[in-house]
């Protein structure tokens, strides 16, 4: 049943303009953050501790760039998915969908499987493109990437790979869950992302302790595999919490709402 | 009354019976404060094209989705293809539905869209090109939606209905927007299914299309049901009319006068200076109305029946249920005179 739901949500985002527009923003926003970071590596240490390029020629260089995109891969990711699903309420297919598949978890789970794999492919073939980049970068800047390419290298960037598919993945259930609540995809991708950017970032600059709490903070320090204020592990456990929570949340109000779109 | 006599049907039902396609009883949807089904009871014979009637408002799409498990009832029970009404996921394979318009994805083309549909229902992707050549689609399949017009449109939402090869199909509003053209090619689809032996039940604003081809009709009023039976049944539970043209105003005159003496009612229509009368009888009596106006010299230059329209008829009974609502303020009385439903007849005679 789940994989009806998959491979019907799958025949919609084969279309080429989803496929344009979610794989060329994904791809450029790693792309740029890493061309930034790497044009932006200072030649030698200042006291604010900005990377420099003796840094980018460690085994993690080629990770560096990489790990400054976790919030807008997840703006993106979220973006993606709160349209996905709030467009359904929108444009009225929902109720042919709930004709055809009427158990509306179901439906749920295989759209939101569909969704993740969508995406999935995206942050691993963004990554691609933004290796390559960042070795035409390096080249320019005569960055040595010898240390990139060696087993050390290659595991930080499968680790990094993953912490970023995680990552992104939260923000898409987020906008899944956004997009089921609000019933409308222009009001999820606003809302969601004023509270997801802004207001998060405002209250964590504000109150401390914050960036603990706070699921885009804990979303973008798993991106960079952990942070001061949310380690790894416990930003992980909070995030997965809030997530099966909220989604136990969605489902319920999706299974039992009436649908009048 | 006619509650009570529902019940019956919708037990059979439960109980196995295929004489109708849906039963419900005292169906109910209130949102918040508002009543928009009130105790609703249909009966929808099984291969029958049934027509839904009522004006904007009425609860006709609120109904239809209470049927099709988008809707959660607030109150009533009822079944579908012999499956309770909460249990949508037992029928639903078997059920096509258009609601409230074709709505599908613009940028898609007809055929992804309904394969969309067809994956999702686990319906074979082969069915989606024989749906499309049925309803007309097979050359435009490939283009966008967003570049369809609206016959086609409504054409595609009724190809999406039409996927899961359905025993009962649910049509809202099939001709709405549509020229004549278009009414006329969704009203020979129609008659199709039904050939094929679905049932259809389909709403509409359109009253002349649903007496050209519906057979049964269910019509309700403010949520209300006030007439279920067959499309004769109304017709001929209104009078009949003779319609007569005389040669001048006064023959006219004289002939009110002799209609009265012979016990019947007579009335100048018409702006054609007082000559046309209709008059209170069926065209069994045309013969001796004809023969009286010659013995007293009164010319006719026209005599011929006038049944009543399906328009007029609907205007009556809204009419009537309105008054008796206010006259003793039950609704459900209205709902339940003699005759105004058909269903509880044959459920209690057994036929289908």
């Amino acid at each position: 049943m789940i994989w009806r739901a998959f491979a019907s949500e799958w025949v919609k985002m084969r279309r080429r303009r989803l496929w344009y527009g979610s794989y060329g923003a994904i791809t450029g926003v790693v792309v740029l953050t890493t061309i930034v970071t790497i044009a932006g590596a200072l030649h030698h240490p200042d006291s604010r501790g900005d990377l420099t390029l003796a840094q980018l020629a460690h085994a993690s260089g080629l990770s560096q760039g990489l790990t400054q995109s976790g919030v807008l891969l997840g703006a993106v990711s979220f973006s993606i998915a709160a349209f996905q699903f709030g467009g359904e309420f929108a444009h009225g297919t929902l109720r042919n969908l709930l004709v055809r598949q009427p158990r509306r978890s179901v439906l749920m789970a295989g759209k939101c499987l569909a969704v993740l794999t969508f995406l999935i492919g995206a942050v691993v073939a963004a990554t691609m493109v933004a290796i390559c980049a960042a070795f035409v970068m390096a080249h320019l800047r005569g960055i040595s990437t010898g240390a990139w390419t060696s087993g050390v290298g290659m595991a930080d960037l499968g680790t990094l790979l993953g912490d970023l598919t995680i990552s992104a993945c939260g923000f898409a259930v987020i906008g899944m869950i956004a997009g089921v609540l609000l019933r409308s995809s222009v009001i999820a991708i606003a809302a969601g992302l004023a509270v997801l950017l802004p207001v998060e970032t405002i209250l964590t600059d504000a109150i401390p302790g914050m960036a603990r709490w706070l699921p885009a903070q804990l979303l973008e320090a798993i991106a960079q595999g952990g942070s001061s204020a949310a380690p790894f592990t416990a930003a992980l456990a909070t995030v997965s919490a809030y997530l099966v929570g909220a989604v136990a949340i969605a489902v319920f109000v999706f299974v039992r709402q009436d649908v009048t779109a | 009354m006619a509650a009570l006599a529902t019940e019956p049907v919708v037990e059979a039902m439960e109980r196995g019976s295929q004489s109708y396609a849906v039963a419900t009883l005292g169906l109910t949807k209130r949102f918040g404060k508002r009543l928009a089904v009130d105790g609703l009871d249909l009966c929808i014979p099984a291969g029958s094209i049934t027509g839904f009637v009522g004006p904007n408002g009425a609860g006709k799409t609120t109904t239809i989705r209470m049927l099709l498990g988008l809707i959660r009832p607030s109150a009533g029970r009822g079944t579908v293809l012999g499956h309770q009404l909460g249990n949508a996921r037992a029928y639903l394979p078997r059920v096509g539905a258009l609601i409230e318009g074709p709505t599908f994805y613009p940028a898609l083309s007809g055929r992804e869209n309904l394969m969309v549909l067809a994956r999702l229902g686990g319906i074979s992707t082969k069915r989606v090109d024989v749906v499309l050549e049925r309803v007309g689609l097979g050359a435009r399949g490939l283009d966008p939606f967003r570049t369809y017009s609206l016959g086609m449109r409504q054409r595609l939402g009724i190809g999406a209905a039409l996927l899961p090869s359905p025993e009962l199909l649910v049509l809202d509003e099939p001709t709405n927007g549509l020229d004549p053209h278009g009414i006329a090619e969704i009203r020979a689809m129609l008659r199709s299914f039904a050939d094929d032996g679905m049932t259809v039940f389909v709403s509409s604003h359109l009253l002349a299309e649903i007496q050209q081809i519906c057979e049964h009709l269910v019509v309700i009023e403010t949520g209300r049901l006030i007439f279920q039976g067959g499309v004769d049944e109304l017709l001929a539970a209104r009078a009949p009319e003779l319609v007569v043209r005389t040669e001048s105003r006064e023959d006219a005159t004289r002939l009110v006068r002799l209609v009265t003496r012979m016990g019947r009612s007579a009335r100048m229509v018409g702006d054609d200076d007082g000559r046309t009368l209709e008059i209170a009888a069926d065209c069994s009596w045309a013969g001796d109305l004809n023969r009286l106006a010659m013995a007293d010299g009164i010319t006719l230059v026209h005599l011929a029946e006038r049944r009543s329209t399906l328009e007029e008829a609907f205007f009556e009974i809204t009419r009537n249920c309105g008054q008796e609502v206010l006259g003793n303020g039950d609704a459900r009385a209205a709902a339940g005179r003699p005759g105004r439903s058909s269903a509880p007849r044959r459920a209690e005679t057994g036929q289908p």
